[in-house]
């Protein structure tokens, strides 16, 4: 089964997604920050991770970095209520990115694209 | 960005204690200080130098010498240590060493990014090369300069087609592509790079995410030329010297044939023209001086570079380059040699082809260059016969 790692701050959007993608099939992990998706990506060894951008400890595009300098190639996408974002250099390092919505079905097709793509 | 990280291992001892980019060059200069006042007489006035090893020395240096620019104009010099943002490792190659940059690009957001190595001696007008990057409307731009067939194993080997665009790079290839209707003639990279800051910040991230060796000539350049406009730019159109010159420096024979050039009567590289200064940090020392005039003991420097602070008192020097506040004593001798800062050069001592690391005391009598075998046993002896002494050694 294909692990995601979900990264995102606010409680009852990581549960709602947590739901809908174990529903989907998949092995679901979670942190609240990026501190916590360094250490899960380390424990946990997901297949892909959904990465927000705006959290406390440390931010998406910080996180996105370090997530790169450790796993080169694990497909990544970022998953954010502001598009300003997309001019930020390190967001092109993303395999894909997502404006935050209340149909996750964009979300649920790029997950399943990007894991078959691997 | 330049980069500064550079190892320069084949310079050891001289790189004992720092980077190849703070070598001392020509007496008074540092061998990055010629690609730092490429950029200033170019007019390019945003600068980052990139360091990882034994980057104090170069550090202090760029402190003391080049804080010379406009913070309220936007201008800088500033050395950005290896910082380790993006993962614990030192930068695995020249491409890894911009990427792991990128949030400093990113707080700049330049239109084009100018890659630069501090190990280099040359005098080039960049705003040429970058004139012949937006008139090609290029992706990537590289500056070239012939080379010998024969030494393609050194350097990235490029092909052209009429234009200048860039059909193939190899990277230091036994049976390289020659340049057509120079059979015995290569065209080779001198590391300096024009971008497109978004071209080259798409393809770093593609390299990062990649296992590749993270650099420019072996990867990321390869890889552009199949997708970007990727083209060459002939170092003659921007030198500023007339005489093709660039050196790596990379051994110490070649540093020192490089500073040996510097004592004829024209050098190929003219340090004398004011419209091209070169720019380093000068000690607050007194000019130099020469004393004694008496029978057998004249102090006097021919065919010499002199730096300020050095003190000729009664020992002859020949064909040598003297850094700053060198003593040469009484009845000592110093020929074809490069004297580092604040040596001290003992009574009837003698020295030739040799180099003198900083603040070395040659005590009185001792001979250096006359005898390799035993200078063998206690310094580093090249393969043409120059010793070097290093720093910190106690004679």
């Amino acid at each position: 089964m294909k692990k995601v790692l979900i990264v995102e701050d606010e409680e009852g959007l990581r549960l709602l997604y947590e739901e809908e993608l174990k529903a989907e099939g998949y092995e679901v992990l979670t942190a609240a920050n990026g501190r916590e998706a360094i250490q899960q990506l380390e424990i946990g060894k997901p297949d892909l991770v959904i990465l927000d951008i705006v959290m406390p400890v440390m931010d998406g595009m910080e996180t996105l970095g370090r997530i790169v300098g450790k796993e080169r190639k694990i497909p990544i996408i970022l998953n954010t209520s502001y598009s300003g974002y997309r001019e930020d250099f390190m967001s092109w390092a993303a395999d894909a990115y997502v404006t935050k919505s209340a149909d996750l079905s964009e979300l649920k097709a790029k997950v399943k694209d990007l894991l078959e793509k691997g | 960005m330049i980069l500064a990280g550079g190892r320069g291992e084949r310079l050891y001892p001289l790189t004992r204690d720092r980077a190849k980019p703070a070598v001392a060059f020509g007496g008074i200069y540092r061998i990055i200080d010629f690609t730092l006042s490429n950029c200033l007489n170019s007019d390019i006035r945003r600068i980052y130098a990139l360091t990882q090893y034994k980057s104090i020395s170069l550090h202090r240096h760029i402190q003391q010498g080049w804080n010379i620019l406009s913070t309220p104009l936007g201008e800088f010099v500033e050395v950005i240590p290896a910082q380790q943002r993006i993962n614990e490792h030192w930068y695995q190659g020249t491409a890894d060493a911009i990427f792991q940059n990128i949030y400093t690009l990113q707080q700049e957001r330049p239109d084009l990014v100018l890659i630069l190595s501090g190990d280099h001696i040359y005098k080039m007008d960049y705003r040429k090369m970058v004139a012949t990057h937006l008139a090609k409307n290029a992706d990537l731009t590289v500056a070239t300069i012939r080379m010998d067939r024969g030494l393609s194993r050194e350097f990235g080997v490029i092909e052209t087609d009429e234009d200048g665009r860039i059909l193939g790079f190899e990277e230091k290839p036994k049976e390289p592509k020659t340049i057509p209707g120079d059979p015995a003639g290569i065209l080779a990279s001198m590391g300096i790079y024009v971008f497109n800051t978004e071209s080259m910040v798409r393809r770093l991230i593609e390299d990062a995410r990649s296992n590749s060796s993270h650099d420019f000539g072996k990867d990321v350049i390869p890889a552009m030329i199949e997708k970007d406009r990727v083209f060459a730019f002939d170092f003659r159109e921007g030198d500023q010297g007339g005489t093709a010159y660039w050196r790596d420096v990379g051994t110490i024979d070649a540093y020192f044939e490089a500073n040996m050039d510097l004592v004829s009567v024209t050098p190929q590289l003219n340090l004398y023209d004011p419209s091209w200064p070169i720019l380093t940090y000068q000690p607050p020392v007194p000019p130099a001086k020469m004393v004694w005039e008496e029978a057998g003991r004249v102090g006097t420097a021919l065919n010499s570079v002199v730096s300020n602070g050095c003190i000729i008192s009664g020992g002859n020097v020949k064909r040598s380059i003297l850094s700053p506040r060198v003593r040469i004593h009484s009845y000592a001798e110093v020929e074809s040699s490069i004297l580092l800062e604040g040596v001290d050069v003992g009574r009837h001592a003698k020295i030739r082809r040799a180099i003198i690391d900083k603040e070395v005391q040659i005590p009185e009598g001792m001979e250096i260059g006359f005898n390799l075998d035993e200078d063998t046993k206690r310094f580093t002896v090249t393969a043409s016969g120059i010793v070097v002494v290093p720093k910190g050694i106690r004679l």
